[in-house]
């Protein structure tokens, strides 16, 4: 009898953490419905969505954001995955070099934007170096990558950070299988780029797949980046949604949520998704198993 | 052969490119003077190095009170992380699949919404603008990667010794200690230290939560990098990673020695 409510004493820190974050979803939803009854708000309505989506700001930030996270996180899976290949090829999965792949992980955003600022800005280093062997005569002539619409430098600062994350996330998994599967196709007379798109890349989806929706779900919520790297017009919708909950009229505030209310509802459809599409390569790959 | 010739510089261009940006920080904030198109600064002061030190910043103690805050969270997040863990790994009940749904929740609400949603709530519960409503915070952050960690070991070391133990006639608690905990160990120490760099490096939780009133790091970098001053920036980036370097690194160590140490028995 005791030992069956174990388990559940074991859980409740942790259903009470579940819990918290309900609690702040369920905030966002039912403020972004105009109910905030300290502001005299306690009509449900569906027209603060409606509005927002009439605003041109937040439309553009929503195309921002999706464009700046779609960008970031498939170039970082990609790149990640290459890297996580080369140290399974060179049999590198340990030591110095696997410690400087990890420094990005352990770097903050913050000073990922200093980085970024000092390598990518039109007197950065990179050129700097164009300067030098002689391929542009003059700074204005280096491609503007901050503070752009296009949000160029924080898709590359994300890459910075993200893309030996994916190869830290997948490492481990792709070496198991390129040292047993992988191996095996190569000794059937595979070639090793065949047996890595035919054998190891498919087996590896669910692993990368599900940092692929790590990260777009970061960078899609994320905030210090596009701050610090953006353009002002048109903002990252994060930053876009902070700009709203700060006005000073608190009759803003419904709408802000409301922008919170489609950050979350992309992020959660992102990772619905994820599940269908898991579900869907289970049952194909399901035969092989 | 040929193939593996392309991975060697792919991969040394990659170590390139995450060093040199690392290598570059140390420069500018020593660099008094960079103008372009130097390929190095023209010349060096120790002005940032003063500023830091005895400014208006208080490093030391900012240091401090960030690294208590981020081991708070890194311990706290280990706790709840290993009871989840022993509950899922050692236990069988209904509704198991929920929790891993659960551990990855935190994933995929943002921490923007997230904090952004709680605001309201700490507020009420009076944990607005103060250091318990941002460890809280912050915990949910940590969250999914130590139980991620802790679950990994816990399913690898099983119950089997605590059993034994436990059957020779010690306490549950005297067998957890004795009989898992050295173990564990490991999964331990890597869970606060993934908590510990998750909580160092959040700023807009830390802002939202803690209202600006509650000095970390992160906060006070960003002002920095939006006033444009390079080389204060530069050195606060290196005070931060250099700390949260060296925190980590001392946890490595702690491990390698624990490891080393049950190995040898």
């Amino acid at each position: 009898m005791k030992r069956k409510w174990t388990p559940f004493f074991l859980l409740l820190p942790f259903l009470g953490i579940i819990g918290v974050i309900l609690v702040s979803v369920g905030n966002v939803l039912v403020q972004s419905l105009g109910y905030i009854p300290a502001f005299g708000l306690t009509r449900l309505t569906l027209d603060y969505y409606r509005q927002i989506f009439a605003r041109e700001d937040f439309v553009s930030a929503l195309q921002v954001s999706l464009r700046l996270a779609l960008w970031s996180a498939s170039l970082a899976c990609v790149l990640g995955v290459i890297i996580a290949t080369a140290l399974v090829r060179l049999k590198k999965a340990g030591g110095g070099v696997l410690s400087v792949i990890r420094l990005p992980i352990l770097t903050p955003h913050a000073v990922v934007a200093v980085f970024m600022v000092q390598l990518l800005g039109q007197t950065g280093l990179l050129a700097r170096v164009c300067y030098s062997l002689g391929w542009i005569q003059d700074f204005s002539q280096f491609p503007q990558l901050l503070y752009t619409a296009g949000q160029e430098g924080t898709i590359l600062a994300y890459l910075w950070k993200e893309a030996p994350f994916v190869a830290y996330f997948v490492l481990a998994f792709l070496s198991g299988i390129s040292d047993t599967l992988g191996q095996a196709a190569e000794n059937l007379g595979a070639s090793p780029l065949r047996a890595f798109f035919l054998v190891t890349l498919p087996l590896s989806l669910p692993v990368i797949g599900k940092a692929f929706l790590i990260l777009f779900i970061f960078a899609f919520g994320g905030y210090e980046l596009p701050l610090l790297l953006g353009s002002t017009l048109p903002k990252a919708l994060p930053v876009q949604a902070y700009l709203s909950y700060m006005e000073p009229n608190l009759r803003a505030r419904p709408a802000a949520m409301a922008m919170n209310g489609v950050i979350l509802a992309l992020s959660l459809g992102m990772a619905l998704a994820y599940w269908a599409a898991m579900h869907a390569l289970a049952k194909k790959v399901g035969g092989i198993r | 052969m040929k193939g593996n010739f392309l991975f060697k510089f792919l991969l040394a261009l990659v170590l390139l490119l995450i060093l040199v940006p690392a290598g570059q920080i140390l420069l500018w904030s020593v660099a008094e003077r960079w103008p372009w198109p130097g390929l190095l600064p023209e010349s060096y002061s120790l002005r940032t190095v003063k500023e830091l030190l005895f400014g208006s910043a208080k490093l030391p103690g900012l240091l401090g009170s960030s690294i208590t805050l981020a081991l708070t969270v890194g311990v706290l997040g280990t706790v709840v992380g290993l009871l989840t863990a022993r509950a899922t790994q050692l236990y069988d009940f209904p509704g198991k699949e929920l929790v891993s749904f659960g551990a990855f929740l935190p994933l995929l609400v943002p921490g923007t919404v997230f904090a952004m949603g709680i605001q309201i709530t700490l507020i009420r519960l009076g944990l607005s603008d103060t250091v318990a409503g941002v460890v809280l915070v912050h915990l949910i952050a940590a969250i999914p990667y130590c139980i991620t960690i802790l679950t990994d070991v816990t399913r690898a070391v099983g119950s089997s010794l605590e059993q034994q133990a436990m059957v020779l006639g010690a306490s549950p608690l005297r067998a957890f200690l004795h009989g898992s905990l050295p173990s564990l160990m490991p999964g331990i120490l890597s869970s606060v230290s993934m908590g510990f760099i998750l909580s160092y490096s959040q700023y807009f939780t830390t802002l939202m939560a803690g209202g600006g009133r509650v000095k970390t790091l992160a906060l006070v970098l960003v002002p920095y990098i939006q006033s444009g001053d390079r080389a204060l920036a530069s050195i606060y980036c290196v005070a931060f990673v250099g700390s949260a370097l060296l925190v980590f690194f001392l946890f490595e160590g702690i491990l390698h020695t624990v490891s080393e140490r049950s190995r040898g028995k």
